[in-house]
C-alpha cells in the first residue's frame, strides 16, 4: 500500500478541513402528490425545513397547518385543499428550487411556511414574478416589496422591544446583552436594545455593545460567563435557539452567575429544547406572542386537537402556521367562487382582526405583518413537566 | 450564594474559570481525537465518519442516564461498544477501497456520516436530548470565590487518567508497540506478516470505543444534537493538524490548546472569537509545519519537500 509522507498527508487533512468547513449538506426532496386535482379544489404550497439543522421548526410548522386542515374537513374558504409539502433543507440554495417547483409545476395558488428569513429573501423575487401571494410563519427578513408577502409571525425586531420596558423597571443596575452573532440575532437583540436604552435603560456591556458569539460553533459559553460577571450587570437579556440555546441555558443553570435574572426572547425556552435544558431551565423570564397555556377558547381547542397526536404542548412556530391556514381560510372564503391567486392576494389586505389561539390580531397595513400582543412567561412546574407558564401582558406590538 | 466581592487573585480573577474549564475541554477533546489519530497515523484511513462515532456514544448517554451511577457505568460500557461496533463496520466497508486514495476513502467516509446522522435524528429526533447525570455530579462547586460545574471538575480527573492509560499503552504494550512501527514504517510492518487488513479493524475500533467513552463522558459537556458529529470532527481535525499523528503527547498538547483558545482566549478577546481558533491554526501551520509536536516525524526518512 503507498503511504505517502507525512507532510502530504497534513495537507489532506487541512484540505479536507477546509472542505469540511466549506460543505453545506442538504437536500430539497418532495413529497408528492397528484398533479391536476379535480375542479374546485385548491393547491397551496408549503415549505418548510423537514430535514437538516432546522427540521424540529419546520415539522412544527407543517403539522400546525395540517391540524388546521384537518380540524376544518380539508377545506378552507368552502374548498377542498390539496396540500403540496416540500422540504426547504437548511436555506436559500435548497429552498429556492423547491419553491420553483412549488409554483411552476404544481402551479400553487398560495404558498405557505418557510422557516428560515434567509430563505423568504431568496424566494420572494420567484414570488413577485409568478405573482402568487405568500402567507409565511416563520422567517421574515427585511424586505422592499410586500405587496403579496404577508407573515403571521411577527418581525424580528419586535420581541426584544416588548420586554424592555418590564426589564427597564425590573432590574435594579445595569442589564448585560448577549446573542448569537448571524443577522436574527442581530434583529432580536437590537430590538432589546434600542428600546431598552430610548427608555433610560442601561447596559453592563462594555461601550454599550451587545455581545456577539459566533454561530453556530459555540458550544462553551463559560468564558462569556466570565466577562458578564465581571461587567457587574444586575441581568441578563438573551436570544438564542435549539441547540445554542440548550448549551447556553445548562451552562448558565451552573456558572458563577446563576443566581443573575435571566431574561430572553421565547425561543430560548420554546418546544423541544426546554425538555432538553430541564431544570436548568427553570425560571427563565422569556417573551413571545404565545404561551400554550393562554386563556382563550380558540386556543383551548388548537392545544386539544395539537396533544391528540403530539407528545407535548403547541411551540408559536406550530401556532403561527395554524395561523396561516386561518387566515387563508378567510381570505379564500371572500375570495369568491373561483379565485385567483391575485384575489385571493387582495382578499387578505382586507381581513380584519383574526381570532387565533394567540389571541385576535391583524395584519400591519405597512409591513404585513402581525400587530399584536406579547406575553411574559416564565418556566415553572406544570404538572409533570416544566412548562412556559404565562405571568403577564406585555406590550401590544407592530406595524 | 454570593461569590466573595474582593477578587482573589487580583486581575487574573476573572481568567481563572476559563482557563480552568480550558481544560476539562482540550481533555475532552483528546479522548475524542485520539480515536483520529490513530485511524490516520496507523491505519492511514482519513475517517470522516468520526464526529458520528462521538455521537453514537453521546446518544447512547441520553438514552440510559437516568441520574443514577450504575446506569452511568452500563451507558460507559453500551457506548464502548456500540462506537466500536460502528468503528468494526466502517472498517468493513473501507476493505474494497483499501488501496485507494484518502479522497475515496473521504468521499466514503463522509457518506456513512450522512447516513450515520440521519439514522440517528431518525432514531432519536431532531431536538437536541437531555443527558441526566448522577446527582451528586449535577452541581456547582466553589473554587477560589467562583462556582464551576462539578461534573466538569470530575472530567478533568477521568479523561487525565484515560490520557495516562492511553500513554502507558502505547509506550509499554505490545499492540502499542505495533501501532508505533506502524506509524514509522507501515510497509516495513507488512513485510514483517501483520495483515494490513487486520490492522485496519483492530484500529477502527479502538478508535470507535475511544470516541465512543468521548461520547458518554462527554455528553454532558458538548451533548447528542444532530450537530454534534459535525462538531465534534471539525474540532478533531483540527486537534489532529496542530498535533501531528502517533504522538499522544502531540494529540494531548494540540487538544490542551484548542480547549484554551476556545475557552481562555475567548474570554481574553470575545470579539476575535469567531476566528481565533482558525487564526492559531494557521500560525501554527505556518510556524510549524509538522504541528506542535514534531517528532511523530523522527524516525522516518524525509521523502517530501518541507512544505
Amino acid at each position: 500500500m503507498p503511504f505517502p509522507t507525512g507532510t502530504s498527508r497534513r495537507r489532506v487533512l487541512t484540505a479536507a478541513l477546509l472542505a469540511l468547513g466549506l460543505t453545506v449538506a442538504g437536500s430539497g426532496c418532495n413529497s408528492g402528490s397528484d398533479p391536476g386535482g379535480t375542479p374546485g379544489t385548491i393547491k397551496i404550497g408549503l415549505l418548510a425545513s423537514l430535514s437538516g439543522t432546522y427540521e424540529a421548526v419546520g415539522t412544527e410548522i407543517r403539522d400546525g397547518f395540517e391540524l388546521y386542515l384537518r380540524t376544518h374537513d380539508n377545506k378552507l374558504g368552502g374548498h377542498k385543499i390539496d396540500l403540496v409539502v416540500a422540504d426547504e433543507g437548511n436555506g436559500a440554495p435548497t429552498a429556492v428550487p423547491a419553491a420553483t417547483k412549488l409554483l411552476k409545476q404544481d402551479r400553487v395558488h398560495a404558498l405557505t411556511g418557510i422557516v428560515g428569513g434567509g430563505s423568504v429573501a431568496a424566494v420572494a423575487p420567484v414570488l413577485a414574478e409568478a405573482k402568487i401571494p405568500f402567507v409565511g410563519s416563520n422567517g421574515r427578513p427585511e424586505l422592499k416589496d410586500v405587496a403579496r408577502i404577508w407573515t403571521t409571525s411577527y418581525l424580528s425586531d419586535e420581541t426584544g422591544a416588548a420586554i424592555a420596558e418590564y426589564v427597564r423597571d425590573n432590574v435594579k443596575g445595569e442589564v448585560f446583552t448577549i446573542g448569537p452573532n448571524y443577522q436574527g440575532g442581530y434583529d432580536q437583540l437590537r430590538g432589546f436594545t434600542d428600546t431598552f436604552k430610548e427608555i433610560g435603560g442601561k447596559l453592563a456591556n462594555e461601550d454599550g455593545k451587545t455581545l456577539w458569539t459566533p454561530f453556530p460553533q459555540t458550544t462553551n459559553f463559560l468564558p462569556y460567563f466570565a466577562q458578564i460577571k465581571a461587567s457587574g450587570a444586575e441581568a441578563v437579556y438573551t436570544f438564542y435557539a435549539g441547540g445554542a440555546a440548550v448549551d447556553f441555558v445548562k451552562q448558565y443553570a451552573q456558572s458563577e452567575i446563576k443566581d443573575l435574572p435571566l431574561y430572553a426572547a421565547g425561543f430560548l425556552t420554546e418546544g423541544g429544547v426546554l425538555n432538553a435544558q430541564g431544570e436548568a431551565a427553570r425560571n427563565i423570564y422569556s417573551v413571545l406572542n404565545y404561551s400554550p397555556d393562554l386563556d382563550n377558547a380558540e386556543n383551548r381547542s388548537f392545544v386539544a386537537a395539537w396533544k391528540e397526536d403530539h407528545d407535548g404542548s403547541p411551540t408559536t412556530y406550530a401556532m403561527a402556521s395554524y395561523d396561516a391556514a386561518a387566515v387563508l381560510d378567510k381570505a379564500i372564503g371572500a375570495a369568491g367562487n373561483n379565485p385567483t391567486p391575485e384575489q385571493i392576494n387582495k382578499a387578505i389586505s382586507e381581513l380584519g382582526q383574526i381570532n387565533s389561539p394567540r389571541g385576535t390580531w391583524q395584519f400591519s397595513k405597512d409591513t404585513h405583518s402581525p400587530v399584536q400582543k406579547w406575553y411574559l412567561r416564565q418556566v415553572r412546574q406544570d404538572g409533570r413537566a416544566l412548562s412556559n407558564t404565562v405571568v403577564g401582558d406585555l406590550a401590544t406590538v407592530g406595524g | 450564594m454570593m461569590a466573595s466581592a474582593a477578587p482573589v487573585l487580583g486581575p487574573v480573577d476573572p481568567y481563572l474559570i476559563p482557563a480552568l474549564d480550558g481544560v476539562a475541554y482540550g481533555l475532552l477533546l483528546f479522548v475524542a481525537a485520539s480515536g483520529l489519530v490513530f485511524c490516520f497515523g496507523v491505519a492511514n484511513i482519513l475517517n470522516l465518519a468520526h464526529g458520528t462515532l462521538y455521537a453514537i456514544g453521546a446518544y447512547t448517554a441520553a438514552a440510559l442516564l437516568d441520574g443514577g451511577w450504575a446506569m452511568l457505568l452500563v451507558a460507559l460500557g453500551v457506548g464502548v461498544v456500540a462506537s466500536a461496533g460502528a468503528g468494526g463496520l466502517l472498517a468493513g466497508l473501507l476493505a474494497p477501497v483499501a488501496r485507494r486514495d484518502h479522497l475515496t476513502q473521504a468521499l466514503l467516509t463522509f457518506g456513512v456520516a450522512l447516513a450515520g446522522g440521519s439514522l440517528l435524528v431518525t432514531a432519536f429526533g431532531p431536538d437536541s436530548l437531555p443527558v441526566r447525570i448522577p446527582a451528586a455530579l449535577d452541581g456547582t462547586v466553589v473554587l477560589a470565590g467562583h462556582r464551576y460545574a462539578a461534573y466538569r471538575l470530575v472530567f478533568i480527573g477521568v479523561a487525565a487518567l484515560l490520557a495516562l492509560l492511553l500513554y502507558l499503552a502505547v509506550a509499554r504494550t505490545r499492540a502499542g508497540m505495533l501501532v508505533r512501527a506502524a506509524v514509522d514504517d507501515a510497509d516495513m510492518v507488512a513485510c514483517l506478516g501483520v495483515n494490513p487488513a487486520r490492522i485496519r479493524l483492530g484500529v477502527l475500533t479502538v478508535a470507535g470505543a475511544l470516541a465512543g467513552a468521548a461520547g458518554v463522558l462527554g455528553a454532558p459537556i458538548i451533548g447528542p444534537a444532530p450537530s454534534t458529529a459535525d462538531n465534534v470532527l471539525l474540532l478533531s481535525l483540527v486537534v489532529v493538524v496542530l498535533g501531528g499523528l502517533g504522538s499522544v503527547r502531540g494529540t494531548l498538547l494540540a487538544a490542551l490548546a484548542v480547549g484554551e483558545i476556545q475557552s481562555l482566549g475567548v474570554a481574553l478577546a470575545p470579539t476575535a472569537a469567531p476566528f481565533l481558533l482558525f487564526a492559531a491554526m494557521a500560525v501554527v501551520l505556518a510556524v510549524r509545519a509538522r504541528g506542535l509536536s514534531g517528532r511523530w516525524l523522527r524516525l522516518r526518512p524525509r521523502l517530501g519537500g518541507t512544505a
